[in-house]
């Protein structure tokens, strides 16, 4: 054995290279095993990492660590299969099975690849099963395909790690215990199956997008688990659905603009601020690919209508279409008449129509039970008061934003919006009315850092 | 120039819980590292020990007795070893200072190499 990087020390491991094969090789275990094995595969291929962790530091990288992975998962999975005695008479045609497509596969990168990415794709749709509730689906997608452990999935959904485990447990022995297989379900079944798959992959992506809690505005990690999956779905010949592009597309959109929305201290920083040159211009184009593959066919979904919004966002260069944007969530509330999306066309709309028009339907949404906590909607308020001039009712509005859960980002962004129009008040109330004036024109420049929950979601 | 052995022990079942993502960075830190040695021109060689834990043999003659170990009352056994060369122990101490096995909580033991004044 030689030391670590010896004549190879530039060789370097590909990004999130564990997780994505983690994640196929448990789906590919999970195949052979059965499903009611998912927990010996997921403990099979955690052998396989650790193995890795305990031989490299010491040997080097080897020249084809996916390679390495697979074998040594074989092998463990080989020692499972004579440990295990729940396998019975299975276990010679199982064994068979591994060596066969591991030694056969080892070696040719490409095949390999198209084996896992198969077994991975019918690995979601498990992991969608009808018998699980949907914080279930969530939660194994995400350590079973995603490859998160069970304290990073607590982080992500904000749930102690002591519930997800359990919440993990549960899963798999419903799995188990309502004999879930793992081929792809067919006809109306792969299609309800289907509409799960996407509402966990938006849900994933939402989290990641808006965490409403944390230190971070935008958890990357699920974003880009979320884009991959979505990609995946969308690639595959019997599952892309035209809602499968659209939802890759929205995602691929909305993540192009990331880079932009955090500046350099992890602050929030508004569309209209947004420097448009730090987009990323192949996400874009991404997003624009699978965006003109959605319009195949009769069907439009609440995905299809935010992919446009999203569109169009991610087509201004240096302004939004407003007047577009507003007619598409104009549809969209048609779709989907959810208050949340009622508070974003009223976003869209006070661009269009100036924010009193704006302020007297959101006036309508504030019983809304399902706002109750919804930190977005006094900040929206207080935006638009402010634009308005009326700065104490716009300090009320943020000093209510600021009793309801958001990311410390966001917490941050509401306090300096609420200083801004408290000092203006005090100079207002001290001041001449001069001074008032030259506050005012800075205030409603100012102004034009708009909370637009429009680029959020 | 003496040689050195790092002595590397960890508790291999610290790791189960660690998520994919992160074996990966802890490889890439113990990477980083074994490139700054050879930089250096300080490492000589590297080995990890197999998982089992060896044999323990002793008595002599006919009443050699061979038992598995060796067990120690932790549970950290003993991975495998980095040969190094420099000066003095405190430049042994220096290099592994860095070294991510600390980080991760394992434990690093550092011994000489006697080269009886050749």
């Amino acid at each position: 054995m030689t030391g670590p990087g010896r004549g190879h020390e530039t060789r370097q491991l590909v990004d999130h290279l564990f997780r994505n094969r983690a994640g196929q090789l448990v789906a590919w275990l999970t195949r052979v095993f059965g499903p009611a094995h998912l927990q010996l595969a997921e403990e099979v291929v955690q052998d396989a990492l650790v193995k890795a962790l305990q031989q490299w530091p010491y040997s080097g990288i080897p020249d084809n660590p996916a390679g390495w992975l697979l074998r040594v998962a074989r092998n463990g999975a080989l020692d499972a299969l004579r440990r295990d005695v729940s396998f019975r008479g299975r276990a010679g045609a199982i064994a068979a099975e591994i060596a066969r497509t591991a030694d056969a596969l080892a070696g040719d990168p490409v095949a390999l690849d198209g084996l896992l990415r198969d077994d991975e794709l019918r690995m979601i749709f498990l992991c969608c099963h009808p018998s699980l509730p949907q914080e279930a689906r969530v939660a194994l997608s995400l350590k079973t395909v995603g490859g998160f452990s069970v304290a990073e999935i607590a982080r992500a959904l904000l749930g102690s790690d002591k519930a997800i485990a359990q919440r993990l447990v549960r899963a798999k022995r419903q799995l188990r215990d309502t004999g879930a297989t793992f081929e792809l379900p067919a006809g109306a079944e792969l299609e309800s199956r289907l509409e799960s798959v996407l509402e966990v992959i938006y849900l994933l992506f939402n989290e990641g997008y808006s965490a409403h809690a944390g230190d971070d505005l935008v958890r990357l990690d699920l974003c880009g688990e979320a884009l991959r999956l979505a990609r995946l779905v969308a690639g595959s010949a019997t599952t892309s659905a035209p809602a499968a592009h659209a939802l890759t597309a929205l995602i691929a959109f909305q993540t192009a603009r990331i880079p932009a929305r955090v500046d350099g201290a992890g602050d929030m920083v508004l569309l209209e601020q947004q420097d448009r040159a730090l987009w990323d211009p192949h996400l874009i184009a991404l997003g624009f690919a699978h965006f003109e593959r959605s319009a195949a066919g009769p069907v439009v979904t609440a995905y299809h209508i935010q992919a446009a919004i999203a569109a169009v966002h991610a087509g201004g260069h240096t302004v939004t279409a407003w007047a577009h944007v507003l007619g598409l969530y104009d549809d969209l509330l048609v779709l989907n008449p959810s208050p949340v999306v009622a508070l974003n066309r009223a976003v869209a709309l006070s661009k269009v129509a100036g924010p009193a028009r704006a302020l007297a339907e959101i006036a309508a949404l504030e019983g809304d039970p399902a706002l109750a906590n919804y930190f977005l909607l006094p900040a929206v308020k207080g935006r638009l008061l402010a634009e308005m001039g009326d700065r104490r009712r716009a300090a009320a509005s943020f000093r209510a934003a600021l009793e309801r859960a958001c990311s410390e980002p966001e917490r941050r962004w509401l306090v300096r919006r609420l200083a801004e129009v408290e000092t203006a008040e005090i100079t207002e109330s001290t001041e001449s009315t001069e001074s008032t004036e030259t506050t005012e024109s800075t205030e409603s420049t100012k102004s034009t850092k708009r909370l637009t929950p429009g680029e959020r979601e | 120039m003496a040689k050195f052995m790092l002595l590397l022990y960890d508790d291999p079942a610290s790791f189960a819980t660690m998520s994919p993502e992160q074996i990966q960075k802890v490889i890439e830190k113990y990477m980083a590292w074994g490139a700054r040695l050879k930089k250096a021109g300080v490492w000589s060689a590297s080995h990890k020990l197999t998982d089992e834990p060896g044999k323990v043999m002793r008595g002599k003659g006919p009443g050699v007795r061979v038992t598995d170990g060796p067990y120690s009352e932790t549970k950290e056994i003993l991975g495998g070893y980095y040969l190094i060369e420099v000066e003095s122990y405190d430049q042994a101490m220096d290099q592994a200072r860095d070294c991510p096995h600390l980080e991760y909580g394992g434990t690093i033991e550092v011994r000489q190499v006697d080269n009886m004044g050749a």
